[in-house]
């Protein structure tokens, strides 16, 4: 059942999958337009692989609705589930997933039989695909006789040799070193470009998520923390756990308290309290996150001083032109001040955190925003 | 985000969907089939079983077995004989087998791995062999026939030595020992040289390390490899009919299979019931000791990691007892076979040897003028039927137990499907041979409806076989589904590949290696076998080891031991062979 569209919208209502008694995905919406690039970033069992797996129909979800395009694919009450081989989507497994005992060329075209293609389009589109990813010359061997960066292209090859509508990845750079990584990031972008369909795109790595996505769905605990597309995540996170989630380097969150209507960390004054904050409780001593950018904060080599917290130096990496200071401050939590110069410290030597002014976002005891009416 | 549109149905007509798109996935359909083979082949025979004893008619054999003046010599005294043996082999097989496997793992006497090697081979030969290689050697004139070769030489044999419980539990435990040694072996390899090596540092005495080290490892091996050889003890046949039957020294099998044969069907059945319960409590509670997991694969030689024990002033005597008690239970016993196969006159080498009986004519002089066996075309019709009826078995049995493994490791169906069908086709494990004879001959020996009575057909040979080797053959499915990662498989689904297809192009070459090894020992088992075929084989349909049986009951001693030679040669040549073609290369695997 093909339609004439090369790619199909994906909306995903409420879905959820429940093992036991355990909630891997918990009710969780998505809504991209055909032809994005959606990644599902977040950090191990949050539930971003069930979902993936879910789309491809090797999980049948327990709650909620799948659609691609208007055409309905599952549904949780299992009214409406479509067989994984008629929802036109093909799926990259993190393993590769290659038969071992198919030749590349047969672990290509074996697909395409079963789907009833000729013999002559079988093999046109096998060509096709062979040179699209560049492995033509390995059509006659066996996976185990290729490099892993090899079999990866060829994962995708036959992933794609059906013509799906929709492309699901399932964290496969995972397997890489890391400057094959970055080729082959390009090379997933330009397939996904080429075949003009959908993808859906599953890692940890927020890395990899700024760089290729269009939309990003940022999961933990079985439920989307945020959607929006990079640039929205990475300048208005809209929790704490975005926040120091996304970015490279990722802010810095310092837990202050309010007093009498000003904030206090480390003994320091960091600015006034957010009127939401104290509004909230009607409790003037409550907790507020106060995040800063790495930007935002300079090192100071005195100690002590108004705004100014102790800190311990514990490692500087060079990065974009830059560099980023990792200290250790007064109750062992990790901040990262990014600077012009490196500074000439031992692991271990003291120094002072200049704190701006004024934080760059405020975030309540649960990590959600509070939002100051101020867009920063 | 608008939220979808719920469908319009109503309950029923919900629930109707939701079984609609269960009844499509292909595992559940799969699982139902397997589920309804199983249900025939291990379930029916069982209840057929037990509701022939309870029709009209029949329902005085429960009393006559139990509470009647035949009762003692029915059931009481068989049983208490067989928890006699069953305990006297339980006890042998632990001491010889556990002394064997510290000798071969733990120490550094040489020779040990030629020492594990053989250990290993009496598990594979056939039960009766030993018996029979016994009778040849001890055998005295009590019941009139021929003497053993002892006997022949002008040795006295007292009769506590050639008949009765004595040579039964010398047998079994010279059969069983091999499996307690294979498993005890397994446990004490598996503990970590470094940890005992850390013990001695301490200082502790080699004593006091094998005590608080190495014993609590091997503890759950040896309690299960004695409730294994108990429960064998028990429902062995053809060792107690060969060497106990002359001297009226009956078990619970024995009997089962004399009410049997003479017509007391009824009788027989209860019987079988009786013998089920007790062995199957027993190798439930060994199941149960070891977490189900037990392993009758052979040491293949790993460990070599200890450095062993130094015995001293001890390493002569202990090696000199390792091999005797190693030799005498695989070399001379396979010696007196041969060579008393050779003899013209039963068992007396004064009388000459001859090939007469391997491949002699006629001869009205020698054994009623039976034809030397590879000459003697009933033989050879045996010879075929046995196997075929082994292929055949090993291919229907591999398919079966794939298919069952399969819906058990990869179900995504209803709960109860996989567990339930792991039970079903465990429950043959427990049940004795002969009892499993018994019960086919109850529900598939009379015709059912418009089928007609399977007794004396090829086929309900195969399917006794398949029903008592689906445990092996499940658990060798698994194992070797558990080389396929999930993954491979998935990506054949997201091809469009249905079950079936998946199975025949993606399962079966990548398993193709484990389900061969695993067929070939079932294989062997089927050639091995006595107690099962030995009520459902017939005159018109006969089979090597039934035939070895009759020879030796009706005295042809030669032609009986040269028949288990060629039966012991089969069955271990297709181990080692299996063996061997574990380690053979696939074309695909650049690392084998």
């Amino acid at each position: 059942m093909r339609s004439g569209a090369s790619s199909a919208s994906l909306a995903i209502t409420d879905l959820r999958k429940d093992f036991g008694g355990t909630a891997a995905v918990d009710g969780i919406s998505i809504d991209v337009p055909a032809g994005s690039f959606l990644v599902l970033l977040g950090p191990s069992g949050c539930g971003k692989t069930t979902t993936l797996r879910m789309l491809a129909g090797l999980e049948n979800p327990t709650g909620g609705e799948i659609r691609f395009g208007d055409r309905v694919i599952a549904r949780g009450d299992g009214t409406e589930l479509v067989a994984p081989a008629e929802r036109e989507a093909g799926l990259v497994f993190q393993s590769y997933a290659l038969w071992p005992h198919k030749t590349v060329r047969q672990n290509i075209e074996w697909p395409l039989t079963v789907a009833k293609w000729s013999r002559a389009d079988r093999r046109s589109r096998g060509d096709e695909v062979l040179s699209l990813l560049a492995i033509a010359e390995l059509a006659d061997r066996y996976p185990g006789e290729i490099s892993g960066g090899q079999q990866q292209r060829v994962a995708i090859a036959r992933m794609i040799a059906p013509q799906p509508k929709v492309l699901l990845f399932d964290e496969p750079l995972s397997n890489l070193d890391a400057r094959l990584r970055v080729e082959t990031r390009g090379e997933l972008m330009r397939v996904h470009r080429s075949t003009g369909a959908t993808s859906v795109y599953v890692t940890h790595d927020q890395v990899e998520a700024m760089t290729m996505a269009t939309h990003i769905a940022l999961m933990k605990d079985g439920r989307i923390e945020q959607f929006g597309t990079p640039r929205e995540l990475l300048e208005s996170p809209r929790t704490a756990f975005a926040a120091t989630f996304i970015g490279t380097p990722p802010a810095n969150i310092v837990e202050c308290r309010v007093h009498d209507g000003r904030l206090r960390a480390y003994g320091v004054d960091c600015g006034a309290a957010p009127s939401t904050s104290v509004a909230a409780d009607g409790d003037a001593d409550g907790v507020v996150r106060a995040m800063y950018r790495a930007s935002s904060l300079a090192a100071s080599e005195e100690a002590t001083g108004p705004g100014v917290v102790a800190a311990t130096f514990a490692d500087q990496v060079p990065m974009a032109d830059r560099w980023v200071i990792g200290v250790d401050l007064p109750d062992g939590t990790r901040a990262h001040v990014s600077r012009d110069t490196p500074v000439g410290l031992l692991p271990g030597d003291g120094l002072g955190v200049r704190l701006p002014s004024e934080p760059d976002a405020y975030f309540d005891a649960a990590g959600e925003r509070l939002d100051t009416g101020e867009n920063r | 985000m608008t939220t979808a549109p719920a469908p319009r149905r109503t309950t029923v007509g919900r629930t109707a969907a939701r079984v609609r798109t269960t009844l499509r996935q292909p595992t559940v359909v799969l699982g139902a089939g397997t589920l309804l083979v199983l249900a025939v082949l291990v379930v029916a025979p069982l209840a057929g079983l037990v509701n022939t004893t309870l029709m009209d008619g029949n329902r005085e054999a429960w009393t006559d077995v139990f509470a009647s003046p035949m009762s003692e010599n029915l059931l009481w005294r068989p049983m208490s004989n067989s928890v006699l043996l069953g305990t006297a082999t339980a006890v042998g097989s632990t001491v010889i087998g556990g002394f064997l496997a510290w000798v071969v793992v733990m120490t550094r006497i040489p020779g040990r791995g030629v020492l594990g090697l053989l250990a290993t081979i009496p598990f594979a030969l056939p039960s009766f062999a030993l018996a029979l290689a016994w009778e040849s050697v001890f055998r005295n004139d009590l019941i009139g026939g021929s003497t053993g070769i002892l006997v022949n030489l002008g040795i006295g044999v007292p009769d506590w030595l050639a008949w009765g419980p004595v040579p039964i539990a010398a047998t079994l435990t010279a059969h069983y020992f091999s499996l307690s040694f294979m498993l005890i072996a397994a446990a004490l390899a598996s503990v970590n040289g470094d940890l005992m090596e850390a013990a001695e540092l301490t200082g502790a005495s080699t004593l006091r390390v094998a005590r608080d080290i190495a014993l609590p490892v091997v503890a759950p091996a040896v309690v299960s490899g004695a409730l294994l050889a108990f429960a064998e003890g028990v429902s062995n046949f053809v060792t107690p009919a060969l060497l106990g039957l002359p001297v009226r020294f009956h078990t619970l099998s024995t009997r089962l299979y004399g009410a049997i044969s003479t017509g007391d069907v009824s009788r027989g059945y209860v019987l079988s019931i009786v013998l089920i319960l007790v062995a199957a409590m027993i190798m439930y509670a060994s199941t149960r000791i070891t977490g189900g997991r037990r392993s009758f694969a052979t040491i293949t030689g790993k460990g070599g990691r200890r450095r062993g024990i130094e015995l001293g002033v001890w390493g002569r005597p202990v090696a000199a007892a390792a091999w005797v008690l190693v030799t005498f239970t695989t070399v001379v016993p396979g010696l007196v076979l041969v060579l008393s196969s050779l003899t013209r006159r039963t068992n007396d080498f004064a009388s000459g040897l001859t090939l007469h009986y391997w491949i002699g004519d006629s001869d009205p002089a020698l054994a009623q003028g039976q034809r030397g066996i590879l000459n003697n075309p009933q033989i050879l019709q045996a010879t075929w039927n046995t196997v075929l009826l082994g292929v055949t078995v090993a291919v229907c049995a591999g398919v079966l137990g794939l298919l069952v493994s399969y819906v058990i490791t990869r179900s995504n169906g209803p709960r109860w499907l996989p567990g339930t069908l792991g039970v079903v086709s465990f429950v043959p494990f427990l049940i004795p041979g002969i009892a499993l004879g018994a019960a086919f001959i109850a529900q598939f020996g009379a015709p059912i409806g418009p089928l007609p009575s399977l007794y004396g057909t090829f086929a309900i040979l195969v399917l006794a076989g398949v029903a008592a080797t689906i445990p092996f053959s499940v658990r060798s499915g698994t194992s070797a589904l558990s080389q396929v990662s999930r993954d491979v498989e998935e990506s054949a689904v997201l091809a469009g590949a249905g079950l079936f297809r998946r199975i025949g192009a993606v399962i079966a070459p990548l398993t193709a290696r484990g389900l061969f090894t695993g067929g070939v020992l079932v294989f062997v088992q089927m050639v091995r076998d006595l107690s099962l075929v030995v009520l459902l084989a017939t005159p018109a349909m006969p089979v090597l080891a039934v035939l070895t049986y009759q020879y030796s009951s009706e005295n042809f001693t030669q032609s009986a031991n040269a028949v288990t030679v060629v039966i012991a040669v089969i069955s271990v040549s297709a181990t080692i062979l299996a063996r061997r073609f574990e380690g053979a290369a696939q074309p695909w695997n650049s690392n084998s």
